[in-house]
C-alpha cells in the first residue's frame, strides 16, 4: 500500500508538475522563437522587464537589508512590532496596492495631487518601480531576517570586543555573512518582478510600459491563433530566462554555505543606536505610512466616496458597498467561486504534501529528490507562463485525452494546485523534520502498519503544520490574478479577476474595485492573524 | 589593587509586569591582577551572565562594576562603557571564528581596528600563532579547521589585542576529553607566562580546581563560596558545595 501510494504520487508529479510545463518548451519551433525575438514589441518588453526588475531588486536590497539589520541587531524600540508591520505587505496581493496608488497619484484626480497640490504621476517608470518595490522588498527582508535570526550572535560580539563599533560590525561581519542571503534576495525579487502581472498591467499599461507578462496577456487576448502563437513564444522566452537564472544562482551560490553555527547565546547583546534612535523611529514610521498605510487609505477613501475623483470626508457613504456586494450577481459568484477554489486547492495541496513528504523524509526510495525539485519549479515559474502551458496541454482534454477543461473552474484549480503545492510541501516538510523517526519505530514495534502510523502518529503530530499549510495556500489563491486572468472565461469570475476587470474596463466611476480591494485586504490580514494565533506564533507574519 | 571589582551587582529580568527574575543577585567579588579565577556552578546559575557583564555584552541592572578604579558600569550614574571600548578579550563556547576570514585575518582583526601598521600586525600575529601552536596555518580557511584548532584561533584573537583581562566562556566543552586535558594545561601555561588576568566559566569542577587560583562557586545567581581550590575542597561551606565538589 505504501509503495502504491508512492507510485501514485510520482505519477501525479510527472503528469501535472512536469509534463505540461515541459511540453510548452517544445511547442514553438526555433524559427517561431527567432521571429518573436525580432519583433519590436517583444524586444521592448524584454528591455522593460530587465530595466524594471533590475531597478526594483536594487531598491528592495537597499530597503530590506538595513531594515532586517535594525530589527535583529540593534536596540531599536518596538523591534517585534516593526518586524510584523514591515512583513505585512507580503500578505497583500500587489495589484490591490497598485489600485491604491492609482487612486492616490493618478495625474488627473489623484488624492495626493488634489489635496497637497502635488504633480505626482503613478503612470511612469518611476511609479511602476516604486509600487513594485513597496511590495517585493519583503522578499529580501524575510530572507535576511531568517539568516540573521539563525546567525550565531557571538560572531558579532567577538568583533565588538575586538574594538569594532556598530556600523563597523555590520560592514566587517554582518554584511559578508549575509552575502548568500543578499544574492538570493536579489534574485528572488528580480524574478518576482519579472513574473509580476497585476502592477505592470494596471500601472505599466497606461504608461505604455509593457513587460513580458503583460505582453503575453495582450497577445493571448487577441484571440487569434497568431496571437496565441506569439504569446506561447514569449512565454517560452520568459520561462527559459527564469529557469536559466534560477539554475545559475543554484550552481554558483547554492553551495555557498549559510554560516549559522550553533546560536548558543539566548539573548544577543544589541548595538546601541543612541542619538539615532529617535530619527530612525521617525523614519520607519514615515516609511511604513507611505508604503502601507497610504495605499490602503486610498482604497478606503475611494470605496466610501460617492463620486470618484471628488475627494472629501463630507460625503462618505456605504452606497458603493451595498451596490457592489448585493446588487450585482457577479460579486457573489466571484466570492463563492474563489472560496471553493481556495479551499479545494488548499485541501489538495495539503493532503498531497502530507503523503509525499513522508516518502521524502522517511524513505530512501529512488526519485523522491527530483520529484521534490519538480514540485518547486512551478512555484518559481511566472504564473503567466504556467497558465499558458496549461492552456496548451489541458484545454483539449489531457493532451487530447478525455473531456475538455477549457473554460472550467477545474483548469483554474489545477493551475493553483501546481503553482502552490511547493508552499505546502515546505511547511509540512519542516514539520516532518522535527519528528524523531523513533516515534514511528516505536509504533511499528507496537504492531502498527503504515496506514495506522500515518493516521495515529504523523497526522496528530503534524496537525499544526497542516493547518498552516491550508492557510498558506488559501491566502494567495483566494485573490490570485496572474494565472486566473488567462484561464478565466464567461461566468468564471474570481475575486482577483473581478477586481481587475472592474478597475480596467468597467465601473471606473463607481469605486467597485476599491470596495472589493478593501475587503480582500481586511480578509487576508485577519486570516494571517488567525493563523498566527492558532499556531501560537509559529506561522504567519 | 584589584583589576575587576563587583559591588552589589545584580541583573534583573522583567518576566511580566511586576514579576522579575534575577539572573545574578548581590554579587560582590574582587579579581586581582594576573589571577586565574573560575566561575563554577550548574547551568543557569548566572556564571555566564556575570562573565558577559564584565565584557559589557550584558548590562547590570543594579550595582557597580569597576576596572581598576574606573567605574565601567553603574546604572545609577547612567554609566556604561561599550564592549568595544573595554579592551577585554573573550573566547566563546561556540568559538565565534569568522567563517569568511582566514586564520590570519581572524587574529589580525583587533589589531587592524587599532590602526597598527601591517608590519607590526604581521609580527604580532605570527608571535601569537607560535604561542597557540598554530604556526603555518595562517592562510587556511578558518571554518575548515578542527574544533580544537578553531578554539586556538579564538584564543589567539583574544590574546593578540593584549587585553586587560581575558574571559573564557566554557571554551573546552565542545572538545573531546583528551584534547580538553591538553588545552587546560596550555591555557594555564599561557596565562602564567603572559602574567594575564583570566576569568574562566565552567560547570566542570575538575577543570576549575585544576586550573584556578581562585574558584567562585555559584548557585541560582548567588555566590555560595569563594576561595582557593584547596580551601573549597577541604572546607565546603554547605551541603551544596560539598555535593557539587564531591564527584
Amino acid at each position: 500500500m505504501k509503495k502504491a501510494f508512492y507510485i501514485l504520487c510520482l505519477i501525479i508529479v510527472i503528469g501535472l508538475f512536469i509534463a505540461p510545463l515541459g511540453y510548452l518548451f517544445f511547442v514553438p519551433s526555433l524559427s517561431d522563437l527567432f521571429a518573436v525575438l525580432q519583433n519590436e514589441n517583444t524586444l521592448k518588453a524584454a528591455k522593460n522587464t530587465l530595466v524594471v526588475s533590475t531597478l526594483v531588486s536594487i531598491f528592495c536590497l537597499l530597503l530590506g537589508l538595513p531594515l532586517a539589520w535594525l530589527i535583529t541587531r540593534t536596540d531599536l524600540p518596538f523591534k517585534n512590532k516593526w518586524r510584523s508591520l514591515f512583513c505585512l505587505p507580503y500578505a497583500i496581493p500587489p495589484f490591490v496596492g497598485a489600485i491604491g496608488w492609482i487612486i492616490l497619484a493618478n495625474p488627473t484626480s489623484g488624492v495626493l495631487n488634489q489635496w497637497f497640490g502635488l504633480n505626482l504621476n503613478i503612470y511612469t517608470l518611476a511609479g511602476l518601480v516604486f509600487v513594485e518595490t513597496s511590495f517585493l522588498f519583503t522578499f529580501v527582508l524575510l530572507t535576511a531576517l531568517t539568516v540573521l535570526d539563525r546567525m550565531d550572535s557571538s560572531l558579532e560580539e567577538a568583533a565588538r570586543l575586538s574594538g569594532a563599533s556598530g556600523l563597523r560590525v555590520f560592514k566587517d561581519i554582518g554584511l559578508p555573512l549575509l552575502k548568500p542571503a543578499i544574492i538570493s534576495g536579489f534574485i528572488l525579487s528580480f524574478l518576482a518582478t519579472a513574473a509580476s502581472f497585476g502592477i505592470p498591467a494596471l500601472i505599466g499599461g497606461p504608461a505604455r510600459i509593457y513587460m513580458f507578462t503583460t505582453q503575453i496577456y495582450t497577445y493571448q487576448r487577441m484571440g487569434t491563433s497568431n496571437g496565441l502563437q506569439m504569446s506561447i513564444a514569449v512565454s517560452v522566452i520568459l520561462g527559459l530566462f527564469t529557469l536559466g537564472l534560477l539554475y545559475v544562482s543554484q550552481k554558483f551560490f547554492g553551495a555557498n554555505k549559510n554560516y549559522t553555527v550553533s546560536g548558543k547565546t539566548a539573548r544577543p547583546s544589541f548595538i546601541p543606536l543612541n542619538r539615532w534612535k529617535i530619527p530612525i523611529t521617525f523614519f520607519l514610521s514615515a516609511l511604513f505610512t507611505i508604503i502601507f498605510i497610504l495605499p490602503i487609505f486610498g482604497l478606503l477613501l475611494s470605496s466610501l466616496s460617492p463620486v470618484q475623483g471628488v475627494w472629501n470626508f463630507a460625503s462618505l457613504t456605504l452606497n458603493n458597498f451595498t451596490r457592489v456586494l448585493f446588487e450585482t450577481e457577479e460579486t457573489a459568484r466571484a466570492i463563492y467561486q474563489s472560496f471553493i477554489l481556495g479551499l479545494s486547492a488548499a485541501a489538495i495541496c495539503t493532503t498531497f504534501s502530507f503523503f509525499f513528504n513522508y516518502f521524502t523524509y522517511r524513505t530512501t526510495w529512488k526519485g523522491r529528490q527530483w520529484a521534490q525539485l519538480a514540485i518547486s519549479i512551478p512555484f518559481s515559474t511566472p504564473g503567466t507562463v504556467l497558465a499558458l502551458a496549461l492552456i496548451l496541454s489541458l484545454s483539449q482534454g489531457y493532451f487530447g485525452l478525455g473531456p475538455s477543461l477549457y473554460n472550467t473552474l477545474g483548469l483554474i484549480l489545477i493551475a493553483y494546485v501546481i503553482k502552490y503545492s511547493s508552499l505546502s510541501l515546505k511547511t509540512i516538510g519542516d514539520g516532518y523534520q522535527q519528528i524523531h523517526p523513533s516515534l514511528e519505530e516505536a509504533a511499528r514495534i507496537s504492531g502498527a502498519g503504515w496506514w495506522t502510523i500515518m493516521r495515529t502518529i504523523y497526522f496528530p503530530l503534524l496537525k499544526t503544520a497542516m493547518m498552516a499549510s491550508v492557510f498558506l495556500v488559501f491566502m494567495p489563491v483566494v485573490s490570485e490574478l496572474t494565472m486566473t486572468i488567462l484561464l478565466t472565461g464567461p461566468g468564471l469570475e474570481t475575486i482577483g479577476t473581478l477586481i481587475f476587470q472592474l478597475q480596467e474596463y468597467s465601473d471606473m466611476g463607481g469605486g467597485g474595485a476599491s470596495v472589493l480591494s478593501v475587503l480582500v485586504v481586511a480578509f487576508v490580514l485577519s486570516l494571517n492573524l488567525t493563523l498566527k494565533i492558532l499556531s501560537k506564533g509559529r506561522y504567519g507574519l | 589593587m584589584s583589576q575587576v571589582t563587583f559591588k552589589n551587582v545584580s541583573k534583573e529580568f522583567k518576566v511580566n509586569k511586576g514579576v522579575s527574575s534575577w539572573a545574578v543577585k548581590d554579587f560582590n567579588l574582587q579579581i586581582n591582577h594576573a589571577e586565574f579565577v573560575s566561575f563554577l556552578g550548574p547551568s543557569g546559575c548566572g556564571k555566564t551572565t556575570t562573565l558577559r557583564m564584565i565584557a559589557g555584552l550584558e548590562e547590570n541592572s543594579h550595582g557597580q562594576i569597576l576596572f581598576d578604579q574606573d567605574v565601567v558600569s553603574d546604572p545609577l550614574q547612567k554609566k556604561f562603557l561599550l564592549p568595544e571600548k573595554r579592551n577585554v578579550g573573550m573566547v566563546f563556547q561556540s568559538y565565534a571564528v569568522w567563517p569568511h576570514m582566514n586564520v590570519f585575518d581572524n587574529i589580525a582583526y583587533p589589531l587592524k581596528l587599532k590602526k597598527m601598521s601591517s608590519q607590526e600586525i604581521k609580527k604580532d600575529v605570527m608571535a601569537i600563532l607560535d604561542l597557540v601552536e598554530l604556526a603555518g596555518l595562517e592562510n587556511r580557511k578558518s571554518h575548515e579547521l578542527s574544533g580544537g584548532q578553531q578554539q586556538r584561533i579564538a584564543l589567539a584573537r583574544g590574546l593578540v589585542m593584549k587585553p586587560r583581562i581575558l574571559l573564557l566562556d566554557e571554551p573546552l566543552s565542545n572538545l573531546d576529553a583528551k584534547l580538553r586535558e591538553k588545552m587546560r594545561k596550555d591555557i594555564r601555561e599561557i596565562q602564567q607566562r603572559l602574567n594575564l588576568t583570566m576569568v574562566y566559566v565552567t560547570h566542570d569542577q575538575k577543570e576549575a580546581f585544576q586550573m584556578s587560583d581562585k574558584v567562585v562557586v555559584m548557585n541560582q545567581g548567588h555566590i555560595v563560596q569563594v576561595g582557593s581550590p584547596q580551601e573549597i575542597l577541604n572546607n565546603p561551606v554547605n551541603e551544596f558545595v560539598a555535593d557539587f565538589v564531591k564527584n
